[in-house]
């Protein structure tokens, strides 16, 4: 019925925008990715092959980023994005379709009841306060009380906190709660805008930061992955800001190829691992 | 606008609507109109078609009688025929919002459908309007009707109302013949292993799987009805609740069984989006067979193939197999 190279619709009125040509290989590939919520570089990759398999076998594969640029300037009208984040512990390259209209964790409303809801929103608070970027399971439990809605008990809560990890809004690590990277590529804007005071900013990149590493004179903050890529082979790494002696540890770039070969030398029967994403 | 206040929350002509608009014009680019005849649309007369839902307004209350009757009457009777919760009824002739707006509205339904889908929810047309058209509940219909524009060219998906009755809407993909895509990216979905293990189980036995049965089998996966799963959480409650709710399975009570037992069967869904051909796969893939070691159920899939690009000749050559890279 759509003929297979429509050009996009322009929605605004009069002129002519620049626009990319969304073919049945593009309708896929959102349909899908909007299916996985996030989805890891990888996967994003063998996606794509997957859909131009489905419908064009004999197209050349575009470039990833290309692909993706292409999608984004028809959705651009429509306020939303394909949007590239990485997780902030190991820098892996994570993708989800975010909407930028939304200035409130709309996404999450109509999963969760009014107390849940809440109570997200207090582990919000703690983890964006929190020096470490993770916030006990004590702290929020103890805020339980506070919770606007139906009254919600400690045990009920702990559930609750196990359905944000669940559906990829937390990560839980040894008793303690951080934000999943889709929270963070999802949420950002929001939560630039509700807590512009206690947000905490990487100097490298200037996107929202939760865990990271500090300079322990200055105090700018830098992404885990940001130092590795900033401080790559630098046998004296020094803070940018007051050229101080960076005291922390420099990790390693993300690899995707080194990352592959372990991935297929471990045991295929692998269950899941607490991989964060 | 006292015409326009009648029915324009009519699901099923809003469904309409967005249909007819999306088959009849692929060429024309945006489909959208532009401001000056969007403006007209909006103050002009819409004589919106009665659908079948109409009939049961055969007993309007005595104030309307006539369609010059009383704006706030008709309304107030196309309301109470509804059953939906108007919290008030609306004065005759608001300001009609700026097109802008209304644009706006459509794209905030857009991703309300798109992520109510990703949560394989029930996308629910009092739920639309209540949490996303709102105040703008008059235009419902033009908006819907731009949501269901805009998602078919962009994503490729159609705005269904599948359920007059429960005012139910579904995104079908506008798509190929179905594929279970989810499948190409297997490893990271484990919900679709979980349920592709019981619709085959239940597609091999050739009838009802009944309840200990599917146990056995998800035994075999180290899943247990009394256990949490660091994945799937509450198993049995997926797999008897949440499925169930996607019409993905169906769990009823076995007939004179005592004590009471109940048994498993495809949901409409799994019928719609799952072919016997991707379960005779997977049984291969998880046997380490091939599928012909199941040859009655593999005749059966091979049938329903065929019978599938005979319905629809027009589709290209159907990928069956859902391989890898």
């Amino acid at each position: 019925m759509t003929s297979n190279h429509t050009p996009a619709p322009s929605h605004t009125q009069g002129g002519p925008r620049r626009a990319g040509v969304m073919t049945d290989v593009h309708r896929r590939f959102l349909q899908l990715l909007m299916t996985h919520g996030v989805l890891e570089e990888w996967d994003v990759r063998r996606l794509q092959k997957h859909c131009y398999r489905v419908h064009d076998r004999t197209a050349a594969v575009e470039e990833l980023e290309d692909f993706i640029n292409n999608i984004n300037s028809v959705l651009e009208s429509l306020y939303i994005e394909i949007k590239k984040g990485a997780t902030e512990d190991d820098g892996r390259p994570v993708y989800a379709l975010v909407n930028l209209a939304t200035t409130s964790v709309s996404k999450m409303a109509s999963d969760f009841a009014e107390n849940e809801l809440d109570l997200f929103r207090k582990a919000l608070e703690l983890i964006i306060d929190s020096e470490t970027g993770f916030a006990s399971s004590t702290n929020i439990l103890n805020l339980v009380d506070q919770l606007k809605g139906k009254k919600m008990r400690k045990k009920e809560a702990e559930q609750v906190l196990q359905k944000f990890v669940q559906n990829k809004w937390l990560i839980e690590k040894e008793g303690e709660f951080t934000l999943h990277s889709r929270a963070i590529l999802e949420m950002e804007q929001y939560i630039r805008e509700t807590y512009p005071d206690a947000v905490k900013i990487c100097n490298i990149c200037h996107s929202l930061l939760i865990q990271g590493q500090s300079c322990e004179t200055c105090g700018i903050r830098m992404h885990l992955p940001c130092v590795a890529k900033y401080f790559q082979s630098n046998s004296e790494p020094r803070c940018p800001h007051c050229n101080d002696y960076w005291p922390h540890e420099i990790p390693e770039v993300f690899d995707p190829e080194k990352e592959r070969e372990a991935a297929t030398s471990r045991a295929t029967k692998r269950s899941l691992r607490s991989r964060q994403h | 606008m006292s015409e326009q206040s009648k029915d324009v929350c009519d699901p099923s002509s809003a469904a309409e609507a967005s249909d007819s608009e999306v088959n009849s014009s692929p060429g024309v680019p945006g489909g959208l109109s532009p401001p000056a005849s969007q403006a007209a649309i909006l103050a002009g007369p819409e004589t919106p078609p009665l659908g079948p839902t109409d009939a049961p307004l055969a007993s309007p209350p005595p104030q309307a009688p006539s369609e010059e009757g009383d704006p706030k009457a008709l309304q107030q009777a196309s309301e109470e025929g509804r059953a939906h919760q108007a919290p008030s009824v609306a004065q005759p002739g608001p300001a009609p919002p700026a097109p802008a707006q209304l644009v706006q509205k459509a794209h905030e339904l857009m991703w309300y459908v798109l992520v109510k889908d990703q949560k394989r929810m029930i996308i629910w047309f009092p739920d639309m309007v209540k949490d996303v058209i709102g105040s703008y509940k008059k235009w419902c219909r033009s908006i819907l009707r731009r949501t269901s524009l805009i998602l078919a060219r962009v994503f490729g998906l159609h705005l269904r109302l599948t359920s007059l009755h429960t005012m139910e809407f579904s995104l079908v993909k506008a798509l190929e013949p179905e594929e279970l895509d989810r499948v190409a990216l297997s490893n990271r979905m484990p919900m679709t292993g979980l349920l592709l293990m019981i619709l085959s189980l239940i597609y091999v036995k050739g009838r009802g799987a009944r309840e200990s049965a599917v146990w056995n089998v998800l035994r075999i996966l180290g899943l247990r009805p009394w256990k949490k799963h660091s994945t799937f959480g509450d198993v049995r409650k997926l797999i008897t609740e949440e499925f169930v709710q996607q019409n993905y399975l169906k769990y009823q009570r076995v007939p004179h069984a005592e004590p009471p037992e109940y048994e498993f069967f495809w949901g409409s869904r799994a019928s719609r989006e799952i072919t016997k051909m991707q379960i005779m796969e997977f049984l291969a893939r998880v046997f380490k067979k091939d599928p012909q070691a199941w040859p009655s159920r593999y005749r059966e899939a091979l049938e329903e193939a065929r019978a599938l690009r005979e319905a629809d000749p027009s589709a290209h050559c159907p990928r069956n197999s859902v391989s890898e890279d």
